[in-house]
């Protein structure tokens, strides 16, 4: 039995929390929180579940096998090295850190320690998604030649409240937060990025941006746009779209299908026009709470606290989406003038 | 098994509220077309007349306004049995994501007559008991309702989320609370939406609490069924319940003819909930409904 520690019960700490203790072989051992009513009300509930108010105490006390952390961002690295140097393996939820520079000690201590560990990119584990990296990876496309893509929520038409618009705390706007799911499918599937080039425009928020334009290139030669914004009319929950096009066709994927038009067919593609929606590529799961992603992406890492292989979803890899984050917020304050990666891994 | 508070045949909502499964775009398309909730009514009048008994309605923004045109129309609120499925999450999640989850809960329920008692229930926040939580999820129940008033209401859906959320961390007592406290204060069944039918059904039968009634999804490709569509074929007919299949076109993506040809053959189901978004859609889902779903429909659907 896998005894984990959910730190932050927020939403995603709630959903982490019931669906380790819906799959067999894992439960929530400990619930750590800084809200006292919270943890009360979940104390009175849940019999058996230790709480504490910080995770210091906790990791003194001991007695669990991992840990979720879904603080807010700012706070991730601290408590990831605290459970690192315990040995503890550690989820982290997305985006990993404020900077690139606050979450390089921790990919360092990862270095000298390593332990499993994860940060929470679910969207690679959206079907639709999943396949699409699969029709990437197959090369079925031919060279990369054009890239656009967006995410867009209508979430803020008014100066919002709370954590996620305290730029000390959230780390910034739009950028950082839902859209680093975008910039993680970007480098998750197509590699690399060698430089880019922003804008941001605040419309609503004061301190952060509301709205982000950001230009890639990729090493591979892929170069393109992505636009970002969290005040679009019209949609409901958070959309992503991405649009690539080869030498040899092109590929549009959303969260609901897969569309791929191909010149000349592979043994594994037709030639023309394919589809697949979501329902051709639904997979069950042993459990599912806000989707089968979720359950699928703590499936993987709980693989890995069991001395399986670590999942790709890490936090070498959410560092790299990390600094091109950090590029894109440079390059806006310079209005748009190239960063390169490299400049701000270095 | 108790009586069922289940009609044969309800009407969905997501349509009208720009839900779709399918496709985030359709859903906004759609809902843009229902934006004067008359033309719902419309729709809902027609469902009615074709055999539709009921209609299931998520506690969204819009759904006050649709509740007092229901209400003015004195044959429909005189049989149409609503079943409203609480919360409507996203607005919560929206607020939830500006001032946390506590502050929602307290900012929701500002102005009714549970927020006295609940600044008691903060002060004394370091000695919460379980029975504090019940009477804020109570409050919170009755905030949601509030615009279903006088209407037909035999049920009274949780969403698959918390349902699935309590389920996961085994918390018996939501489940106790939240079936006597619809019984209790609004005269209906507490009903559960869920994405996980087998474990729901088992965990009921092992903690000997009465017949569940269930909204869950069935369809022939087996899309959002956990662990796997036979496990949930297998749940269905094994263990007591009353059971209504949704998602049964499996978001537009079967045609009816072969969604209802599967679902006939499906033991343990007593009712089904189908989108409609048209007069001439109705028609057609209701026609194939009947063909193969005979037993459970009586054959009495679409009688006009």
């Amino acid at each position: 039995m896998i005894n984990v520690a959910v730190i932050g019960f927020g939403k995603l700490g709630l959903l982490h929390a019931g669906t380790v203790s819906g799959l067999a072989g894992s439960r929530l051992a400990v619930a750590v929180d800084s809200n006292k009513t919270l943890l009360n009300a979940l104390k009175a509930k849940m019999e058996g579940t230790r709480i504490y108010t910080r995770h210091e105490p906790l990791l003194k006390d001991g007695g669990i096998d991992a840990a979720f952390i879904a603080t807010p961002t700012g706070t991730h690295v601290d408590i990831a090295l605290d459970c690192v140097e315990q040995g503890i393996p550690i989820f982290i939820e997305k985006p990993l850190a404020l900077s690139g520079e606050q979450a390089r000690p921790l990919v360092e201590a990862l270095e000298k320690r390593p332990v499993a560990n994860m940060v929470g990119y679910m969207g690679r584990y959206l079907d639709t998604f999943a396949k699409a990296k699969e029709i990437v990876d197959s090369g079925v496309l031919g060279p990369l030649e054009m890239l656009r893509c967006s995410m867009y929520i209508g979430q803020l038409f008014k100066a919002g409240k709370g954590w996620r618009y305290d730029k000390g705390v959230s780390g910034g706007g739009v950028l950082i937060t839902q859209n680093s799911h975008v910039i993680d499918k970007l480098v998750w599937m197509f590699g690399d990025v060698d430089w880019v080039s922003g804008q941001t425009n605040s419309l609503y928020s004061t301190e952060v941006e509301d709205h982000a334009h950001v230009f890639f290139a990729f090493r591979n030669g892929l170069r393109g746009f992505m636009d970002a914004s969290w005040s679009e009319r019209h949609y409901r929950t958070p959309t992503i779209a991405i649009h690539v096009q080869g030498r040899n066709g092109t590929l549009d994927v959303d969260d609901d299908s897969v569309r791929l038009f191909l010149d000349a067919k592979s043994d594994a593609y037709a030639e023309g026009w394919s589809e697949w929606r979501k329902p051709d590529l639904y997979r069950s799961v042993p459990f599912d709470i806000g989707g089968p992603q979720y359950t699928l992406q703590a499936e993987e890492f709980l693989t890995a606290v069991r001395g399986g292989p670590n999942p790709a979803s890490d936090v070498r890899s959410a560092y790299a989406v990390q600094c091109v984050i950090d590029a894109a917020y440079m390059s806006a304050e310079r209005n748009g003038a190239p960063i390169r990666i490299a400049e701000v891994m270095a | 098994m108790t009586t069922s508070p289940l009609v044969p045949l309800v009407m969905g909502h997501n349509a009208f509220f720009g839900v779709d499964h399918l496709s985030a775009q359709r859903g906004a398309a759609r809902a843009a077309s229902f934006a004067d909730p008359i033309r719902i009514l419309d729709v809902i009048r027609d469902g009615r007349a074709l055999g539709a008994q009921g209609m299931m309605m998520s506690t969204h923004d819009r759904a006050a306004g649709l509740c007092d045109l229901i209400r003015s129309d004195a044959a429909l609120s005189a049989d149409l049995k609503v079943y409203p499925l609480l919360p409507y999450a996203q607005k919560y999640v929206t607020r939830a994501n500006e001032v946390g989850m506590v502050n929602v809960v307290l900012d929701s329920l500002k102005g009714t007559s549970f927020s006295d008692k609940m600044s008691l229930f903060l002060q004394g926040s370091r000695g919460v008991l379980a029975r504090d939580v019940n009477s804020v999820l109570g409050a919170l129940i009755r905030l949601e309702l509030k615009p279903f008033r006088g209407l037909q209401m035999p049920a009274v859906f949780l969403h698959d989320a918390f349902t699935d959320l309590a389920l996961g961390l085994g918390l018996k007592d939501i489940f106790e609370f939240y079936m006597s406290e619809l019984d209790r204060a609004h005269g209906a069944v507490g009903a559960f939406a869920t994405k996980n039918l087998p474990m729901l059904l088992e965990r009921f039968d092992a903690w000997g609490l009465p017949t569940p009634t269930v909204m869950t999804h069935f369809n022939k490709i087996g899309f959002h069924m956990n662990p796997s569509r036979e496990d949930c074929e297998a749940a269905a007919a094994k263990y007591p319940a009353h059971i209504m299949a949704m998602g049964t076109l499996a978001s537009g993506f079967l045609r009816p003819e072969e969604a209802y040809g599967y679902l006939g053959g499906v033991k343990g189901i007593e009712s089904v909930v189908v989108g409609v978004s048209s007069r001439a859609h109705a028609e057609q889902t209701f026609a194939a409904i009947r063909t193969h779903m005979p037993v459970m429909t009586g054959n009495t659907v679409g009688a006009v």
